[in-house]
Formats: C-alpha cells, structure tokens, sequence
C-alpha cells in the first residue's frame, strides 16, 4: 500500500467529484480498480481508475452515495492530504488485439463511466459508442473528454439528455450488431438487464466485460 | 521426548501447511499426538471464512488450555489475521501467528524452549518455504502452488486475511512433486487459495499442470478446488491426461445470475454450465463438487430455486453447502436486504436434502463399474480409499496394502449421508 498525495479536487455537481493524485511509480491496465481511503484509515473502498495508463497523474471519479461512509469522507479531502492507494485490481480490461480492430459499445451507469474514460483517454482512436444512463442531465461527467457522436446520454428522471429512458430500454429500440465488444460498469440491476437483452441480440459477453459496483 | 498436537479448520490449503509444520516438528523428535490428548505444544491453524469457524477456532483454543495449561500453544491461520488484537489479548495463547510467518511455527517454538521469545512477526515470512509433507497425515500429498487472491468476491474476507495473489516458481513446484513422489506419494494434490489464476513469469495454470502431467512416476494428479475462471481450453483439454483424476470441485456459490453479479463472481450460470458441459464432454462421470453460500443479502425465493435446480440438473457429486454469514469489511457486510437467519436455516434444510439425494445418485452410478482406488487404512483384509473420481470406496482382497493402488469392482452402495460403495479387489 502507498500514500498518495492529493493534488485537486474537482466538484463536477453537487455530489460528484474527481480526485487528482500523484501517481509516482505507480503502474496499471486501464479499466483496473484501487481501494481508497485516508492516510491509516481501516475503511478502504473500491474505485476504478478514470485517468489514462500515460497520463502523469491518478484520478477516480466518485459520487457520494447518501448515507455512505467513505464517499462521504472523501470528499472532504482537501489538496496536500495523503490517501493509501492499493491495487491495481480487477480483469475489466480491453483485450490488446481487439482495441484497434473492433467496434465498442460501452455501457455505463452513473460512476460506473469512469474505467470507460480511462479506456478511450488510453486509447483515443478506439472505433466506440458509448451509453451513458443517468437521472439527470449535470450527471453526464465531463461529457466533452468523448467525441459528441459517440457519446449518447440516457436521462430516466427528466428528458434533458439524448435519450430519454434507461440504457436498457436505448438498447432494445437500437440493436446492436452481433460482432461488437461490449462492455458494461454501474450497478448490477442495468448489468443484469443489458446483458439479457445483448445475449438476446447475439452477443457473446465473457467474464472480463462487466464490472459490478453495487 | 515433547509431544505436539494439532487442529485444523478450514480449507485444504491450511491442511497442507499443518502437515508440513507437522512434519517438521517430527523430524527435529517431536510426537505427534491426538489433540484431545495432553501435549507439550498445541497448534491450532484457524479458519474465519464463517462466524461458525471463529467458534469453533475458540473452542479448541479452550479446549487445549484446559489439557495442559503450562503447554506453548500457537494460533495461526486466518483468524489470527482477522482477530489478531484479540487473540494476542488472550493469555493462554503463546504466539499468535500470522499467515505470512506460518512456516516458521517451529522456528519459534525451537526458540521457545531455547529461552528466546520472539514476536513472530521479527521471523522471515516465506508463503512457500514449508518443508515436504511426507510424514503428514494423509496417503495424498499436498503441493501448494499459490498463496492469496485479488478477485474481491463481495462476501469473502480470504483477501484480507491471505493477501494478495502470489505463486510459487514454476520450478519449485516441479521439484516438490518430484520430490514427494520419490519419497512415495501416490497421489498429488494442487493447492492454493485461487489455484486457476496461477501466474509465474510467462507460466499460466495450465502450464503448471501439464508439466506436472509430463513427470515421470507411479502417481495420480488432482486439482482440489478450483474457481470457474481464470482457464481456459488448454486445460480442459489435459483432464484426459491418464494421470489425471477425473475430479473437479468448482465453485459455483449460487444458481441464480443477480446473486453471482451482487456476489462479483466472475461468471454467469451460462458459462458455468457451459465449462461443466466441457469437463463432462471428456468423460461423462467426471465428479464435479461444489461450494455453495445460502441466504447471501437479497437472496430472494426465486433465487434459491435457481439454486437448487441447477444443483439437480448439474448432479454434482457433493455439494458443500454453508449459511452466509457477515465477515467484517467486506461488501456484503454493507448491503441491505440481509437474509433472515431463520429462511437460511430453512434453505439449508431443503438444499441439503437435494445434495444428498444427487450425490446418491452420482455415486450409485459406479455400481457394475471399477475404480483404481488409493488405499489410506487397511488391516491387509479389508481397505479403505478414494478412487480416482475421489468417491470413498471400502473393499475386501488379501494382502493390501496402504499407499497402493487396487482395482475394484463395484458392487454395493451404503444408504448413509456419504454413501460409501462397496466392493471387491480384481486380481
Ligand atoms: C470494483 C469497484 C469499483 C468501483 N468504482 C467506483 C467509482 O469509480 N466511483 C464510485 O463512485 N464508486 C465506485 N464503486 C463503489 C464504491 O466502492 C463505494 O461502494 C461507494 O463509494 C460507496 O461507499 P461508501 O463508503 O460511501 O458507502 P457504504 O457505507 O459502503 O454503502 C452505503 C450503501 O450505498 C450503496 N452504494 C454503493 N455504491 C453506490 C453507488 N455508486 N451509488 C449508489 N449506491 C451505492 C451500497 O450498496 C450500500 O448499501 C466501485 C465499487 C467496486 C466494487
């Protein structure tokens, strides 16, 4: 375990924010995960790395979840402040010969678009799409990092984004053609549904391509 | 002469390291005795995989200081890495010990009664450096290729408690099994905690496996447990290998895909069912056993069904089945919707009766057949072991002997819990 010192913090909406670290010689696969939490702190959570494998610096992408103990916490952290990072974990990653050759679909919920940013701030000639579902319209974190046309919001609470509905509901009006890699992060309700109705459309989903968050 | 006993909880891989603390005790002029029986020196390697573990790690922990209160007693295993505060509060524990310095039990019991106390943490950590185990306790012999696992299952404390995944050197491993056959080992078993994720220099599990199938010896290969992850076709295609036992025990946890997903198993029921359809592609008795957690949070009706019928339609050859129950810091212990203890104390009565009509099934089917089985207790009439698809078997013949291997005909099954088949030795 490491202690990294925090650089930023940047608020993007009232409850998400992103925290900017030093990276040192610290080294990981995008779409990997480290737990997190203060200096000597025994309460440590999971969060998926949202910057680059070349960039200088360590960034995650977190929401503070009502109620939470560690987002919570965070959040409060100010620059200077020392966190214990460990990791990197996790086998949610691009497979090195399928990046340059095939054509992505990633689908996100709410934080759950942080490894994906990290995957095409890594690789940013990848041939993608990418959905995004969230309540509201400010959720569409730092929406300008994606190319506007392969970015597709789904708002489910208001109709502000480019779809309104859920992911789920996008992908059954939009099949997706059976030779796309799919890859799906947030909650397990959108990866249970989604993976559903991809196996129902011909794709072949395998272990490596979903990452739970709660 | 000192006498030392031991206990162990838990999983296979902690018995593979009581038998190599074990052996080493015995060849410095130890006795080994039972461990109701007073001792000099009492090891207890703990589990804490379950509430039920932690008190039945507590019991013996009494149970030995009440035989021989001036006796050195040792506490390793994962509880002294979960509960270390409070088992180094307990007066009655010498030395408690963690997983990393386990092998160094008997460096620190040495330098007990050479007068030096030492905390076991200013002893070298070694996950690998345990001596053979060929004066252990078993005809099978263990060789630990892997220590720990990354994978974070939300109800699992084994990362905290084991650590980070580390394997053992590829040649290593190759010279322990050469070893423990020339010393006579008939039966090799893999352990490990995450043994599929194997990873050494460019050496995969498969690799680890197909070399050990390459040695030259009058042995038989298991895999013990093994995660539905992690390998791929290369090692399905080596279950045919004639030293390899037809034997898998893959955990499946639960039937139902919302419970794998909220669990952060790396698989889904499909892909389950598609490597089972594999294995038994290869050979159609292949024994498949599994590890099943009833009442995980949220675990609805349905879900259990799922369970349940996938146990029936997979007939697994044994179900190990246990009640979920909360382990400090993990994500499990955070979520909502937790079961009921009374439903998982009813789930559990209505699962293990469908276990054990499966297993029946399973076993029933080696009746008319043969086994090569591995004889562990005889008394030169009558024998008892496990054949090749580790299905305990008892037989009759003359002159057996133990640590051979005997081919058996089938002809009975008892009507027990754990049925047992009976038979006959083919000359
Ligand atoms: C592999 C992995 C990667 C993760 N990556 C990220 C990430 O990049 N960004 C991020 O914000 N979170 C991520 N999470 C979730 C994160 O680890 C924490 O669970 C989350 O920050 C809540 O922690 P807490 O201590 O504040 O709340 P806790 O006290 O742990 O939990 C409170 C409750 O909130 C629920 N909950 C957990 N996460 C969420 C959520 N995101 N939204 C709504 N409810 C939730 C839990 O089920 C629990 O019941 C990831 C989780 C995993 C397993």
């Amino acid at each position: 375990m490491r202690s990294h010192k925090v650089i930023e913090i940047r608020n993007l909406t009232p409850s998400t924010y992103i925290i900017k670290m030093e990276k040192k010689d610290f080294t990981f696969k995008t779409g990997q995960y480290i737990t997190l939490g203060f200096s000597g702190s025994i309460d440590r959570r999971e969060y998926s790395i949202y910057s680059s494998e070349q960039d200088k610096f360590l960034e995650v992408l977190i929401k503070e979840v009502e109620d939470g103990l560690v987002s919570k916490k965070l959040k409060r952290c100010k620059p200077g402040d020392y966190l214990d990072v460990d990791g990197p974990f996790g086998h949610f990653s691009l497979k090195e010969d399928e990046i340059s050759k095939k054509k992505f679909l990633f689908i996100a919920t709410g934080t759950g678009i942080s490894p994906i940013h990290s995957f095409i701030a890594t690789h940013p000639n990848m041939d993608y799409q990418l959905l995004h579902g969230v309540r509201k319209e400010e959720e569409a974190y730092e929406r300008e990092s994606y190319q506007n046309n392969n970015y597709i919001l789904c708002t489910s609470r208001e109709n502000s984004g480019d779809f309104y509905g859920r992911v789920t509901e996008y992908l059954k009006q939009n099949p997706v053609p059976s030779d796309t890699v799919c890859y799906l992060c947030g909650n397990c309700h959108m990866i249970y549904e989604a993976y559903d109705i991809l196996e129902k459309q011909g794709i072949n989903l395998g272990p490596i391509h979903t990452e739970v968050y709660f | 002469m000192k006498k030392v006993a031991f206990k162990t909880l838990g999983c296979r891989l902690n018995q593979y390291e009581t038998d190599a603390i074990a052996s080493q005790f015995q060849d410095n002029g130890f006795k080994l005795v039972p461990f109701d029986k007073e001792a000099d020196v009492y090891v207890i390697n703990s589990c804490t995989v379950t509430h039920q573990s932690d008190h039945k790690s507590r019991n013996f922990i009494s149970q030995a200081n009440r035989k021989n209160p001036d006796s050195v007693l040792v506490v390793t295993g994962c509880m002294a890495n979960n509960a270390k505060t409070e088992l180094e509060g307990r007066n009655e524990i010498n030395y408690v010990v963690e997983n990393d310095h386990k092998s160094s039990v008997y460096s620190l019991v040495e330098a007990h009664y050479n007068g030096e106390i030492f905390h076991p943490s200013k002893i070298n950590s070694d996950l690998f450096s345990y001596g053979s185990t060929d004066k252990g306790f078993h005809t099978r012999s263990m060789v630990k290729i892997q220590d720990g696992c990354d994978n974070f299952c939300t109800f699992c404390i084994i990362p905290s408690v084991r650590g980070r995944a580390v394997s053992r050197p590829i040649q290593d491993i190759l010279d322990n099994v050469k070893n423990v056959v020339k010393n006579g080992a008939k039966e090799v078993v893999l352990t490990g905690v995450n043994i599929g994720r194997y990873e050494y220099e460019s050496y995969k599990f498969d690799d680890v496996v197909e070399q050990i199938l390459d040695l030259e010896g009058d042995f038989r290969l298991r895999i013990s447990s093994i995660e539905p992850d992690g390998f791929g076709n290369k090692f399905l295609g080596l279950l045919n290998h004639p030293k390899m036992t037809p034997h898998l025990h893959l955990c499946l946890q639960s039937g139902s895909d919302p419970i794998l997903l909220k669990m952060r198993r790396m698989y889904n029921i499909k892909r389950f069912k598609e490597i089972v359809n594999k294995v038994r592609s290869v050979r159609a008795d292949f024994n498949i056993t599994t590890d099943i957690i009833i009442g995980f949070p949220d675990e609805s009706d349905q879900d259990f069904e799922s369970t349940c019928n996938i146990i029936k339609d997979l007939q697994f050859g044994h179900v190990h089945a246990f009640k979920y129950s909360i382990r400090k810091g993990t994500r499990a212990e955070r979520m909502p919707a937790q079961v009921d203890e009374r439903i998982k104390t009813q789930r559990s009565e209505v699962l293990r009766e469908i276990a054990d009509d499966v297993k029946f099934q399973y076993r029933k089917q080696f009746i008319g057949k043969e086994q090569i089985v591995l004889v562990e207790k005889t008394d030169g009439k009558n024998a008892k072991g496990y054949g090749e698809h580790y299905v305990p078997v008892v037989f009759e013949g003359c002159e057996l002997k133990r640590n051979h291997f005997y081919k058996v005909k089938i002809k009975e099954i008892t009507k027990d819990t754990d049925p047992v088949l009976i038979g006959e030795q083919v000359k």
